[in-house]
């Protein structure tokens, strides 16, 4: 639903994409206005969670103002200058890590100074990409546009299972001037699989079933399959029980596609095994992997963004499939920069075959950077 | 004679035939002498006879090269760039609107009457020229140098250079310099040769100290019959359609337009009703710089910011020449547009355009209204271009009031039917389990966007829309296919009744071909941004019209109602869905089993392990060699049977599922041979060197960064080469070199009423948060021809980016700790900081401040220098921390040993509270601690010293002050003024100019004044010596008779004073009586001293006496033992 302009504020409504709005309106300057938060429902007005992200958003900027209505449905906000520095942030266990982490890693580029968050709470969580997936997919990407890894970095000190969580991270982010124009159109062959285990508050003997069933799948494709095993401990374990796997295919073009799979909340009825979980894992990275493309379908966003955000140059990257949250991210970029991409259907494969089946379609994506620069950034 | 020439003869030379040296000579003769080098025929002659000259030799070499290197930057020229902007600098009654003149004439052979406004040119087939002269105005010469790319600097020569000229040159150098050639007018005034010759020289040593020195500076050396001489002006132009330019930063990120036409499109009504209403303007102009984008702000120059309502581009009124081989211009592609100027068609005047259609200079600019009939009128006429673009271009209406449609807005299924087959896929394998979860982003998006088409569509294909309401329930994609084609059928309908049957074969075959190229974009963009309308048209109109649509088929046409109904209870599922970035967002569906074995074939070449792509596997790639070194079969075999049966298995395979995969068929020789000349050629180039071998420096860092940015400016320029227009616009931004029309709405009025065409109208792009406004920090200089210092806080007119605008700085100066340290006024000679509030600009924009912009003689006669200070953006931010130095001051209240109360430096307790542990310090350096508040006086406290201090000590508190920085932006309208006020803008005054206007003075302060001051001279105490040192001093130094000094000064006074003392007979007695008795008294002294004198001689005598016997005994007793001593050491003498 495209947002209606009035004096410049962009007004949108409902609570989806509440995230993607905030990101936006903060990197882009333009104020934004959201209407009827779950206006008809029986909890009507912003979730805890979101309500936390304005403050994570507050924390990293300067001269944000939130104007928020009395119930709670709807919302005002005009973005300030992105400061970052050292941050210290308790996210909201309702969501994982990952969707704060996100954030500021679309934010991270175009501080002021370095970023050096601290973010605790659930380090993984059914909704979000956890903190994992992010360290192992997703820094590369960013790196591909900062060119230069001075300080970039995710480090784990403790993971968290939902409910209760406990887990904590630390981001560093370096800062830029500009990101520079990105072509990625070749994203080469699996060469090796990696990925990690976790397990928090469980018996041990689960990590190992998960590794081996996971292994048991992947092992038909590919022989250099090699997973670790997280046993945490003590307070490293976080505050739930649970466990889960992820697993990183790397192709030979620096591509990483990561999928994840996580054990049932505990306190829920049902159980996981972890052969099933395993098994559930490694069909997603094969997923993912048939689906294809220069990154992760879950991070075709954040590509997209950094891509429009580039200098006045042409970027084109291939991704698989197009997401719905992607789809919906193009076109808030569009509202909120005025960027559009030329998206175009690669089938090359198409003459040789009529059964389509088997073919993930491949979307070329070309955009002219807006010529953004970190207005935030002091020069002496 | 003979004799000596035998003698002379010199022995012939003998080549060797054997021997070392012969061999040697065999050897270098085999090889083929004629194609080597110097250095590798005789390569000792190159050896290093010097390592230390070799070593320098090298080290100047690479610093030379070194010096040459420049950070690649992307080229951004586009293809077809806009003119170039030629603008004619200089004070007024130098020759600028005669050089103009003749600058035309000369390119294009025509006499222009008026030269308002720029003048676009052709001048040769490759470059177009806009000429624009600059008025004498502050605010213009800002505006032009801010778009200029060739400045032709004139200059009176017989007067010298004008502070304009400086100013000028200083206002380029802050934001970016263009390309500058100084012209000398006015040569023919001085009549001495010699002194025009030293005239000549020096004004050109004075320009080249300021652009840079070798810069071009023309002589026009006088005027015959109102005209420079031909030559000349040949020469110059030469000059000017030679000139290279180079990027400049502030251009090569922002987009910008010098508006060259000015139409008031308000409704007439609406302005007779009242004057002063907003008007709709419309400005035309070539985009520079950078693709401008559609929905971007821009700044006005002289106006404000403005967000473009409509933006369009137009066919260019003054086009390059087709690419024909000829080598000059024709005489009818020597076109010339100058609208403000009343050349090249169109006339124009305040209130009416007048278009005159005469041969080749017609124009072919079109009004809204008439849009319908020229756009017939040009198919005809025109034969330019090809069918596509005509097509691309041409719009139709469906109502009067409607916006103009282009096909370019096309849209079409064919995404969702592909899309659709994919799931239809996925669904199968999915066996028959919900399939909502999958299809949610395929159909949920097809039926959004079948009711977010555009009104046209459905009213034109009703019947097409039903069709697509069926299909999609369907997963057939033959029946979509002809549903497909019957929809671009109907298309091509549509275009059929617009009007253009005649087109229509031709169009047809065209567009068939184009269509498919552009379908699989086009398709997938729909489902993106089938909500948002692509072309040439902008935003707001159309969802006014689509608006309108919905509600005037409220009751036609049910389906859309319906459907309109369904994308609602759509939009509102999804209003507060949670958010997710995963591919399956919340509804996890069964996942493909990829272990089987058809799926696991379709997967596994993805993976290293799989079979490779021919062009790419080194296997093929082998056997390929061998195929064409000619010995084929027998290898390929040979290597199947090595990699062994497994793999063989595999292969076939492989083969009967390889239509599914991505893998291409075998290339035929011309590719392999191709591929096999690009190895070829690379190796050649890495190995062979084509200088010789000797050492060179390692420049492959700087190549490379070339390299990549050649690439980059090659991708950019192809990459949308062949799009069409209206989505190439939308995705890439309106390119430089198009030309269009913006329309503004709420203009206001004086802008129009007051418009003046000598005026240039700038319009430049604003990018992202560069419309916002926020406090910016820059360091800045005051400009040393300046005469003045700055104030903190009195309005500055800053020109920063594209805008000028008004402010209130304060200085500071950053201290160590990276403090701000306010200051009152800029230092001299010296950078400081500044903080102002403004507009956001990227850091290390340069900017410049004036004072006022005013042009009345007076100011600047006053002023003489009007830039007042340069500098550049350091920072930008939402708050700022300016502190100042405060001092607090306080007395003593009472003392004890180290401790003090000390009052009056604070005013409560709370205050006190605040500043507990401050470090305090009396005048006299004491330094102390502020420990706690007193109960009373109220802000009275106690604080302990490292000694004891005094009542009479003042005791004083070092703080900070945080200053704020005044909100206050206001920007220069001058284009808003009334016609011949334009150039006296007067915004904020200072403080300063208003108490002088109003004639105010402030009192003084009594204590600050200055007074006589009144010197008592000093009266000195007399010296004493005392009694005892006078005793020891020497006679000379001893004081002489001082009294009697001073008596002989005064004697008579002295003895004036006396008085006589006449005695009673008593005393008289008495006196007597002690007169008798004291000399009876001295008497018997003085007796007395003669008796001792005697008694003591007596006794001295007898002293003596008594001395000299005890001598005597003792030296006869001294005898008698030294006798008795030889006497004993004799004795003892012999025995020894």
């Amino acid at each position: 639903m495209p947002a209606v302009v009035q004096n410049d504020v962009l007004i949108y409504k409902g609570s989806n994409f509440f995230r993607q709005r905030l990101l936006l309106s903060t990197l882009s300057g333009r104020s934004v206005r959201i209407e009827e938060i779950r206006s008809s429902h029986d909890d009507p007005g912003l979730r805890e969670y979101e309500v936390n992200l304005i403050r994570l958003l507050d924390k990293i900027t300067n001269g944000t103002r939130v104007e928020l209505s009395e119930t709670g449905t709807s919302l005002y906000f005009q973005p300030g200058i992105l400061i970052g520095g050292q941050v210290t942030h308790t996210c909201c266990p309702q969501r994982g890590i990952g969707y704060y982490l996100e954030v500021l890693l679309a934010l991270g580029p175009f501080c002021k100074e370095p970023l050096n968050a601290v973010l605790q709470g659930v380090t993984h969580h059914d909704l979000d990409v956890s903190v994992d997936k992010v360290k192992t997919a997703a820094l590369p990407v960013l790196l591909k546009f900062i060119l230069v890894d001075d300080g970039l970095e995710l480090k784990v000190v403790r993971r968290g299972a939902p409910p209760l969580g406990g887990g904590e991270i630390v981001f560093k982010c370096p800062v830029r001037r500009h990101l520079r124009p990105l072509q990625w159109t070749k994203w080469g062959l699996v060469k090796r699989i990696r990925g990690v285990v976790y397990a928090l508050r469980v018996s041990p003997t689960m990590a190992n079933r998960v590794v081996e069933a996971a292994k048991g799948v992947m092992l038909n494709f590919l022989p250099d399959v090699y997973i670790n095993t997280d046993q945490c401990r003590g307070s490293n374990a976080g505050k739930s029980p649970g466990f889960g796997i992820s697993l990183v295919a790397e192709t030979n073009d620096k591509t990483f596609y990561c999928a994840e799979a996580k054990s049932v909340e505990a306190g829920t009825r049902s159980s996981t095994l972890p052969e099933d979980l395993g098994k559930e894992c490694a069909m997603r990275l094969l997923d993912e992997i048939h689906r294809g493309g220069a990154v992760d379908s879950s991070l075709q966003w954040l590509l997209a963004l950094w891509m429009a955000l580039g200098q006045k140059d042409v970027s084109e990257a291939v991704v698989g499939p197009l997401s719905e949250y992607t789809i919906k991210f193009l076109q808030h970029l569009k509202e909120f920069f005025g960027v559009m991409f030329k998206l175009e259907v690669l089938r090359e494969q198409d003459e040789d075959s009529d059964e389509e089946q088997v073919v993930a379609q491949k979307v070329k994506m070309t955009c002219v950077g807006i010529g953004y620069v970190n207005i935030s950034k002091r020069t002496l | 004679m003979a004799d000596d020439a035998i003698f002379d003869k010199k022995k012939s030379h003998r080549a060797k035939h054997a021997g070392r040296k012969a061999e040697k000579k065999k050897k270098k003769n085999q090889v083929d002498q004629s194609n080597l080098s110097a250095r590798q025929r005789n390569p000792k002659a190159f050896a290093i006879q010097s390592v230390v000259r070799a070593e320098r030799q090298f080290r100047r070499k690479e610093d030379v090269i070194a010096k040459k290197q420049h950070i690649p930057q992307v080229d951004k020229t586009p293809l077809e760039p806009p003119p170039i902007i030629v603008a004619v600098v200089g004070p007024p009654r130098v020759g600028k609107t005669t050089l103009i003149n003749n600058l035309i004439k000369s390119f294009i052979k025509t006499n222009v009457t008026s030269t308002k406004g720029p003048i676009t040119i052709v001048t040769s087939k490759k470059r177009r020229i806009t000429l624009i002269e600059c008025n004498n105005d502050v605010n213009s010469m800002i505006d032009i140098a801010k778009c200029a790319d060739l400045v032709l600097l004139l200059c009176d020569a017989s007067f010298g250079f004008e502070m304009e000229i400086f100013e000028f040159l200083n206002i380029c150098q802050v934001h970016g310099m263009p390309k500058i050639m100084g012209v000398l007018t006015h040569l023919d005034m001085i009549k001495n040769a010699k002194k025009l010759k030293m005239t000549k020289k020096t004004l050109k040593h004075r320009f080249w100290t300021e652009v840079y020195s070798g810069a071009k500076l023309f002589y026009l050396s006088g005027i015959i019959h109102g005209e420079y001489l031909r030559n000349e002006i040949k020469n110059l132009a030469r000059f000017i359609s030679v000139m290279k330019f180079r990027a400049l930063s502030w251009r090569t990120t922002h987009a910008y337009m010098l508006a060259d036409r000015m139409e008031d499109i308000t409704n007439q009504e609406n302005i007779r009703k009242d004057p002063k209403v907003s008007r709709d303007v419309v400005l035309y102009g070539y985009v520079r710089g950078v693709p401008l984008m559609k929905e971007s702000t821009v700044h006005i120059a002289g106006v404000g910011d403005m967000k473009i309502n409509e933006l369009s581009y137009l066919p260019d009124p003054c086009p390059l020449p087709s690419s024909e081989k000829k080598r000059h211009l024709m005489e009818r592609e020597r076109q010339i547009y100058a609208p403000f100027s009343g050349v090249g068609g169109i006339v124009y005047d305040k209130d009416a355009v007048y278009i005159e259609l005469k041969g080749s200079h017609s124009h072919k600019a079109e009004d809204e209204e008439t849009n319908e009939k020229k756009a017939l009128l040009k198919n005809v006429v025109e034969t330019k271009e090809t069918v596509d673009e005509q097509m691309q271009e041409s719009g139709f209406k469906l109502f009067s009031g409607g916006a103009v449609i282009y096909p370019s807005m096309l849209k079409d299924d064919e995404y969702l039917q592909q899309d659709r087959n994919d799931e239809g896929s996925s669904d199968d394998s999915e066996a028959g389990s919900d399939s909502d979860s999958d299809n949610d982003s395929g159909i949920d998006q097809s039926e959004k966007e079948v009711s977010a088409k555009l009104p046209w569509e459905n009213k034109s294909d009703s019947e097409g829309d039903d069709n697509d309401m069926d299909t999609e329930e369907r997963n057939d994609g033959k029946e979509q296919e002809g549903n497909d084609s019957n929809d671009e059928d109907e298309e091509s309908e549509n275009e059929e009744d617009f009007g253009s049957k005649w087109k229509e074969k031709l169009g047809e075959k065209a567009t068939m071909a184009y269509f498919e190229r552009q379908k699989t974009s086009k398709n997938i963009m729909k489902l993106v941004y089938g909500e948002f309308e692509v072309g040439n048209k902008t935003k707001a109109q159309n969802q006014e019209v689509s608006e309108d649509e919905s509600e005037e088929e409220i009751g036609g046409l049910f389906k859309k109602v319906t459907s309109s109904q369904k994308t609602k209870q759509k939009h509102k599922d999804q209003l507060d869905i949670d958010e997710c970035s995963f591919f399956y967002a919340l509804d996890k569906p069964t996942i493909r089993d990829w272990t089987t074995e058809p799926n696991k074939q379709a997967l596994i070449n993805s993976f290293v392990t799989g079979k490779r792509s021919a062009d790419e596997d080194a296997e093929e790639l082998l056997k390929l060699d061998d195929a064409s070194d000619g010995e084929d079969d027998m290898y390929g075999d040979f290597e199947d049977l090595e990699t062994g049966e497994k793999h063989e298995a595999k292969e076939t395979e492989d083969d009967t599922v390889e239509p599914g995969s991505k893998r291409k068929g075998e290339p035929t020789k011309s590719e392999i041979l191709d591929k096999k000349l690009k190895l070829k050629a690379k190796f050649d180039a890495e190995y062979d060197n084509p200088d010789d071998h000797r050492i060179k420096g390692d420049h492959s860092y700087y190549e490379n960064l070339k390299a990549e940015a050649l690439k980059q400016s090659e991708l950019n320029k192809s990459v949308f080469e062949n799009l069409d227009e209206g989505l190439r616009v939308e995705v890439e931004g309106f390119r430089p070199g198009l030309y269009v029309r913006m329309l503004f709405k709420n203009m206001p009025s004086e802008f129009v009423t007051n418009f003046d065409e000598s005026y240039p109208i700038l319009i430049g792009a604003l990018n992202m948060a560069e419309q916002n406004i926020g406090f910016v920090s820059c360091k800045v200089k005051k400009h040393r021809w300046y005469k003045k210092i700055l104030k903190t806080n009195d309005p500055l007119i800053i020109s920063l980016g594209w805008r000028r605008f008004q402010t209130l700085p304060i200085y500071s100066k950053i201290e160590d700790d990276l403090k701000c340290r306010y200051l009152k006024y800029t230092p001299e000679h010296v950078t400081c900081n500044m903080h102002f509030y403004g507009p956001i600009t990227p850091q290390n924009t340069g900017f410049l401040a004036l004072q006022t912009v005013t042009n009345s003689t007076n100011e600047i006669k006053q002023l003489g220098f009007r830039i007042a200070a340069t500098g550049s953006v350091n920072e930008i931010n939402k708050s700022t921390q300016i502190m100042k130095k405060l001092k607090l001051v306080g007395t003593p209240l009472k003392i004890y040993k180290k401790t003090a109360f000390i009052k009056d430096m604070f005013t409560s307790t709370l205050e006190v509270a605040k500043f507990e542990g401050a470090r305090i310090k009396t005048v006299s350096g004491i330094r102390g601690q502020i420990k706690k508040a007193l109960n009373k006086p109220e802000g009275a406290f106690r604080a302990t010293f490292e000694d004891k201090i005094q009542m009479s000590d003042i005791i004083f508190c070092r703080t900070w002050f945080k200053v704020d920085v005044t909100k206050f932006y206001a920007p220069v309208v001058n284009l808003l003024l009334p016609i011949g006020n334009k150039n006296a803008w007067q915004g904020m005054k200072t403080k300063g100019q208003l108490k002088r206007e109003k004639n105010i003075k402030s009192e003084a302060n009594t204590d600050s004044m200055y007074t006589e001051i009144v010197r008592q001279p000093k009266v000195f105490k007399p010296l004493v010596i005392p009694k005892n040192l006078q005793k020891g001093l020497p006679y000379r130094f001893k004081p002489k008779l001082k009294q009697n000094k001073i008596s002989t000064k005064n004697t008579k006074e002295n003895f004036g004073e006396r008085i006589a003392v006449i005695k009673s007979p008593y005393e008289q007695k008495v006196s007597n009586v002690m007169k008798m008795i004291r000399t009876n008294y001295e008497k018997k002294k003085s007796d007395q001293r003669v008796a001792t004198k005697e008694r003591i001689s007596k006794f001295k005598k007898q002293k003596e006496e008594e001395e000299w016997r005890k001598i005597k005994r003792q030296k006869e007793l001294k005898k008698k033992i030294c006798r008795n001593l030889s006497k004993t050491s004799s004795k003892k003498k012999p025995q020894m």
